[in-house]
């Protein structure tokens, strides 16, 4: 037996080892989450219900039939700046939610970017919103935004002479959008926090020292400094978030049940499949919510990532 | 009034603008993030007649259990059996988190270091997961198991099994890539010194590496517990019956009851977040780390 030969088969023997500890991650998440994604383009394109779900391989063909229905839906078609339909609740939403929590990152990351005593504990605590169970971060929001008198946010607002009269935060049009919001960037900017500070932390401080020496002030150094070197997280932060936000079902089907005008995409597709039991259609809505979030990244990757790195 | 001009000029003399900015700006985060939690163990220990007063009622006037008892004690009224939904969370979060520890850190080992084509392209494809929407799955996902189901024997609802399998799906690819690229941080040279002393794979695997990767390997465990236990879209679609019902969707049943019962709902949200923030804070340093490089899904 040559030496080469062996070498080989050496290598193979720790590709076949490599496969092998790879496998049980790969079918699981090939059969539970890949497969399942090709599937449900194939179920858009039938006529799925209730009756033949336990036979859905022989679903009959209805072409872009499901599709015609959810665009022609009224909860999907823009209406009003009232009712704007969920195509654009849903982009209305995620882009300020995004766009809201990543400033909110950014300034947390900045209080807690030069050291004092108990840093560590609150940037712990700062990560509560994030980390805790969303059922109970839902229901206590919608328990201090509780719209009777004895809500504390009505309370409090009537004692400082906010407001006159007690408010239905979360069950009033335009109004719920606006709170569902804040709500969710109250919840996600921590993600943001982390990621700003971890890059926060790299800058070299001799670019700061530079700039002090040459005269410029805090907010010029920001402008100058900061801000480039954090172009980058900034610009992938604003990508996943975005994509997550706009993936996100939980938040606002405990929020509001999707009523009042923060009805978004997924809510519309889990309406469609499990109460009006036509997975087909259902199925329909996930792929116009996965086509959109297909334009948003290749945009974001064409435009907005590559005028960063020319910059 | 002349109090007040003192305590300004002092506060003048002591700080500047830009750190009055920087202390008032804390504090609103502060009170922000930490009054809902306030508000939800607080009112946890209030009682129906505090709950549903004409004021919102700020600090119980004692700690009353009314809420606990509702939720635990068989002879209260409404009693909701909550200890059952406690074990059936943790029948779904651990094993989860067992099985995915088990399963990344065998795939992690893989592609950190041994040689072979593809493996790359394996770790990046399934990152793909973190972009498709968790609704979009739970369509042929359901169709899908009621047909393997059907065939095998098993059933889709109701099965805290099925729940296991689809979070492993979903927090398997996090797992890899966070042990992944920790596994490459590792020095191969000790491992290499250990294959030469006739270990063979699993050996390495077992008595070097993961002893070297032990705050890793919480922080995935911690993650996929944390990920499991707070779930709330599969478990609401794969479980119907109240017995099975893991601790979100039973408050959320609690919540949508026709009597409105908030201290209740408080009650039940505290038991469920008060591990999970305790978990975070005690091992806060593992897990940071791992938030920012892998980024979890959330």
């Amino acid at each position: 037996m040559s030496v080469v030969s062996r070498w080989r088969s050496l290598r193979a023997q720790e590709a076949r080892l490599g496969w092998a500890l790879l496998a049980p991650t790969l079918i699981i998440v090939f059969g539970l989450v890949i497969f399942p994604a090709f599937f449900s383009i194939w179920i858009s394109f039938h006529a799925v219900g209730l009756h033949n779900l336990n036979d859905v391989f022989h679903a009959p063909f209805n072409g872009l039939e499901n599709y015609k229905r959810v665009v022609t839906d009224f909860a999907f078609k823009y209406h009003s700046i009232q009712n704007m339909g969920a195509a654009l609740t849903s982009i209305v939403y995620s882009f300020s939610a995004t766009l809201l929590a990543l400033i909110g990152g950014l300034v947390a990351a900045l209080l807690l970017n030069k050291p004092f005593r108990g840093r560590g504990l609150v940037r712990a605590t700062f990560l509560f919103s994030y980390v805790a169970p969303i059922v109970s971060v839902a229901f206590v929001w919608r328990w201090i935004l509780d719209p009777r008198p004895s809500g504390v946010m009505n309370d409090l607002l009537m004692r400082l002479g906010v407001i006159h009269a007690p408010m239905a935060y979360l069950s009033q049009r335009g109004l719920a959008l606006i709170v569902v919001i804040l709500l969710d960037a109250w919840r996600y900017f921590p993600f943001a926090m982390l990621m700003i500070l971890a890059r926060l932390q790299a800058i070299d401080k001799s670019l700061y020292e530079a700039a002090e020496v040459d005269g410029a002030n805090v907010w010029e150094r920001f402008r100058y400094i900061t801000i480039p070197e954090l172009r980058f997280v900034l610009g992938a932060v604003f990508l996943l978030r975005l994509i997550w936000t706009f993936n996100k079902f939980d938040d606002i089907f405990l929020l509001t049940g999707g009523g009042f005008g923060t009805k978004v995409l997924p809510i519309l597709v889990y309406e469609f499949s499990f109460r009006l039991r036509d997975f087909g259609r259902g199925a329909a809505a996930a792929m116009i919510l996965v086509a959109f979030l297909v334009v948003f990244i290749a945009v974001y990757l064409r435009f907005v990532m590559r005028s960063e790195e020319e910059a | 009034m002349r109090d007040r001009e003192n305590i300004l000029t002092y506060m003048a003399r002591r700080m500047n603008l830009g750190k009055i900015i920087w202390l008032l700006t804390l504090t609103f985060f502060l009170v922000g993030v930490l009054f809902p939690f306030y508000w939800m163990v607080s009112s946890s220990f209030k009682t129906q007649r505090e709950i549903a007063g004409r004021h919102p009622v700020y600090v119980p006037h004692a700690l009353r259990l009314e809420a606990y008892k509702e939720l635990f004690d068989p002879s209260a009224p409404h009693f909701q059996d909550f200890g059952r939904n406690i074990v059936n969370s943790i029948k779904v979060s651990v094993p989860t988190a067992l099985i995915a520890v088990i399963l990344s850190v065998l795939g992690a080992y893989a592609i950190a270091r041994l040689r072979f084509k593809g493996k790359e392209l394996m770790l990046n494809g399934v990152l793909a997961v973190y972009l498709i929407p968790g609704v979009l799955l739970i369509i042929p996902l359901f169709a899908m198991l009621a047909k393997i189901g059907d065939a095998v024997g098993f059933e889709v609802q109701d099965n805290l099994g099925v729940l296991v399998v689809t979070y492993l799906a979903q927090t398997l690819p996090v797992a890899l890539y966070m042990l992944t690229n920790y596994f490459r941080t590792i020095p191969d040279e000790i491992e290499q010194a250990a294959l030469i002393d006739g270990c063979n794979r699993l050996e390495v695997i077992w008595r070097v590496t993961l002893p070297l990767s032990i705050p890793a390997i919480v922080s995935v465990f911690v993650y996929t517990f944390m990920i499991a236990w707070n779930e709330f879209l599969y478990a609401f679609v794969f479980l119907n019956s109240r017995q099975m019902f893991t601790m979100p969707i039973k408050i959320q049943a609690i919540f949508s009851d026709p009597s409105p019962r908030p201290h209740v709902v408080m009650a039940a949200s505290t038991i469920m977040t008060v591990p999970v923030v305790l978990l975070f804070l005690v091992l806060e340093r593992f897990l940071e780390e791992g938030l920012t490089a892998g980024g979890v899904k959330g």
